[in-house]
């Protein structure tokens, strides 16, 4: 008996192993993750190299003087040349505001300068600034042009109301706030918003791409043995039932090896960039709800895909399994915002979800130990019915050919067997 | 050997199969016959366990199904299919496995069919990169290569070119020459006829025909005249006493009513055709086939492919 589950487990892993489709899945998804995740980020909070050109168009004629002192004087590049220069393009109240900015406009796409500020007539009482250039993501830079026209704002409206000059410098004092995540034992973990949204989010991806690239190679390969009848060959060979735990075996291994190696590839990452995106404890958490999440589907892989009998109706069913297993990615940010909240808990217990939804609240903020054990309990449980069910579909589905059998009927299949 | 008794299969709409017995000794081939949609198939997945009869049962060297006897039966489905993006060694070897041999046995074996058919230098190739013909060489290997006892082929030389065939039939004999159980099934007769000792006629899920090939011909008697000639033949089903003809261009199998004037059939050939050879035989299978399906069949449509 169990020479034959290994043979097949061995079968089904090799071939599948040596598949493209998994080793682009194997490779792809890191190098995915960190493109998702890390190169935005980095991109984002980069310091800038080069001294960039913003340029002004002033009616009031005041402000552009004061901003154009205050940005040289205050931000300045790693080798100390400012980081940016106020171009004044059109000053006082002569200026025609259309022919202007048309003309900024086409300074702005020549990349003469990086963008232009359109201030008001009376910048005093009216602080709707408009910044315009051809990128609107560099979000520093918006940010300091932001602060700077505060503090020139301000230090005209103060001195308009006689305040002096030294106590309106020492009211405009600069904030810079850092986050600071807490566990539940109140130990301090330094990690700011996106890196904890950024570290739920890989985990959830990993796991999709994890159960959906091998789900696809399975559904894939019984539709294949079906179509050409092959499993005709298999199943006079070895008994369905050791059929299907070969091919859950094989499955397993070839989750395994996923996960070793991306497991392998962190450690790495984590030794020499000094780059941690959780503890040991949490990984090895995160792992076993892997594995728990990748054998239910297995048998839902199963049950759902051997029936089908067209490429075409595979896809169908393993989008809408897609769709049940990204839905925590859009539950990422209000799990973020409250991750008490009660729904959370109750996804969390349905087993489609409990993997996924681990994953989420896992870095998030770690569940109650109550919570860890009843979902592990549950979703072990839950595999052992799976697998049940998945069996008795499968011993019928994979001998029937023409036309996909009725799902009342496959129902009927999982409960009679 | 292989012993089927009163085997029978419905499926929604029809009865597949409805009591065939019969009976494959060792050293035996036993050719299983009948039109497309006669229940061949369906017999056959049932002696492999790949469909459960409703009634009746299948006993393999006088033992009853089982894990064990798995390992013991050798199968060529009727439709050719391997896994395509897969090697040619990996794939024999996996099927070999399967059926209980060791790894190293399973590669020494591969190697030694795969020269016997010359598909050597292909060992490493994928499946899908090679012909027809050849992919249904490495099937064939498949079937085989565990020395099964019982072998069953669903229609083996469909899509064969001639020399293939030969290959195949040589190993039928060497198969039969160990004392191997050779079950195969066919629509084509004349191959029935050259190949099988034993055969067993089924027509709508029932035997209608059984016993050694000798003893079916000799059954239906010395009444049929095969003619060989040049000339246009076609006039020769009208003619008097011949109660069917079967034309083939230059030759012609007529079954003669009993008591038929063999003399006056001559007379009327003579000036119309051109005859070379003239002799009373026993009918051919494909003529017993013909005339034993086609008077049971008469006024109705043969069924559907049982799924």
């Amino acid at each position: 008996m169990m020479t034959k589950v290994v043979s097949v487990a061995r079968w089904e892993y090799l071939e599948k192993v040596k598949s493209k489709a998994f080793l682009i899945g194997l490779f792809l998804t890191p190098v995915l993750m960190v493109g998702l995740g890390v190169v935005p980020t980095l991109l984002i909070t980069q310091a800038d190299t080069r001294t960039k050109i913003i340029g002004v168009i002033d009616p009031s004629g005041v402000i552009v003087g004061p901003l154009a002192d205050l940005v040289q004087a205050r931000y300045r590049l790693a080798d100390g040349r400012p980081n940016y220069v106020i171009r004044p393009l059109a000053v006082g109240a002569a200026v025609d505001l259309q022919s202007s900015a048309a003309e900024a406009d086409r300074q702005t796409g020549a990349g003469d300068i990086e963008g232009y500020c359109l201030l008001g007539p009376s910048p005093e009482a009216d602080s709707a600034v408009e910044y315009r250039s051809k990128s609107v993501g560099d979000i520093p830079l918006v940010e300091n042009l932001q602060q700077a026209l505060r503090i020139v704002l301000s230090e005209r409206k103060g001195l308009s109301m006689g305040l002096d000059t030294s106590v309106i410098r020492a009211l405009n004092v600069k904030v810079d706030m850092k986050q600071v995540k807490l566990s539940k034992t109140g130990e301090k973990e330094d990690s700011g918003f996106l890196q904890v949204f950024f570290t739920a989010y890989v985990f959830l991806f990993m796991l999709f791409l994890l159960i959906v690239t091998s789900g696809q190679l399975l559904v894939r390969s019984i539709l294949e043995e079906k179509s050409n009848r092959i499993v005709e060959v298999l199943v006079s060979s070895c008994s369905s039932t050791e059929l299907m735990a070969g091919k859950v075996l094989g499955l397993s291994a070839l989750g395994f090896t996923q996960i070793g190696f991306w497991a392998l590839m962190g450690a790495v990452a984590t030794l020499s960039f000094g780059v941690t995106l959780v503890t040991p404890g949490i990984a090895a958490l995160l792992i076993l709800y892997f594995v728990l999440g990748y054998l239910f589907y297995a048998a839902v892989f199963i049950g759902a895909g051997s029936p089908l009998t067209t490429e075409q109706e595979a896809q169908q069913v393993t989008s809408y399994l897609v769709m049940i297993l990204v839905l925590p990615i859009a539950l990422a940010f209000p799990a973020m915002q409250n991750p008490d909240a009660t729904w959370l808990r109750v996804l969390t217990f349905i087993p489609f979800l409990t993997p996924t939804m681990m994953a989420l609240r896992i870095p998030i903020q770690m569940p109650s130990p109550w919570e860890i054990l009843a979902t592990i309990l549950l979703m072990v449980v839950s595999i052992f019915f799976a697998m049940v069910a998945a069996g008795r579909i499968f011993r019928i589905a994979i001998l029937s050919t023409g036309k996909s059998p009725k799902l009342a009927e496959i129902f009927r299949w999982a409960k009679e067997g | 050997m292989l012993n089927v008794t009163d085997l029978r299969k419905e499926f929604a709409t029809l009865v597949a199969v409805d009591g065939v017995s019969f009976n494959a000794g060792n050293g035996e081939v036993f050719g299983l016959l009948g039109p497309n949609g006669a229940g061949k198939t369906t017999t056959i997945r049932m002696i492999l366990n790949i469909l459960v009869p409703d009634g009746g049962t299948v006993t393999y060297d006088g033992k009853p199904f089982s894990g064990e006897v798995r390992d013991h039966i050798g199968y060529l489905p009727e439709e050719r299919g391997l896994y395509r993006k897969s090697k040619l060694l990996d794939t024999i070897m996996y099927f070999a496995v399967l059926r209980g041999m060791k790894r190293g046995a399973a590669k020494g074996e591969a190697l030694r069919w795969l020269a016997r058919f010359s598909l050597e230098e292909f060992r490493d190739r994928k499946v899908e990169e090679l012909s027809k013909g050849n992919q249904q060489k490495v099937q064939f290997i498949c079937a085989i290569i565990h020395d099964p006892s019982i072998v069953i082929l669903d229609e083996p030389f469909s899509g064969l070119d001639p020399v293939n065939q030969i290959i195949f039939k040589d190993i039928f004999h060497e198969l039969r020459a160990a004392g191997k159980t050779v079950v195969f099934s066919t629509h084509q007769m004349d191959q029935a006829e050259r190949l099988s000792d034993t055969l067993c006629l089924i027509n709508r899920g029932r035997v209608v025909l059984g016993g050694t090939v000798r003893d079916v011909k000799r059954r239906y008697g010395t009444n049929s005249l095969h003619v060989e000639f040049s000339g246009d033949g076609a006039f020769m089903s009208g003619l008097p006493d011949v109660r069917r003809a079967l034309l083939y261009g230059n030759a012609a199998e007529l079954e003669l009513a009993p008591g038929a004037n063999v003399q006056a059939l001559i007379g009327e050939m003579n000036g119309k055709i051109d005859i070379t050879k003239f002799e009373l035989v026993e009918p051919s299978l494909q003529s017993i086939f013909i005339q034993t399906v086609g008077d049971s069949n008469a006024g109705a449509a043969p069924p559907p492919e049982a799924p």
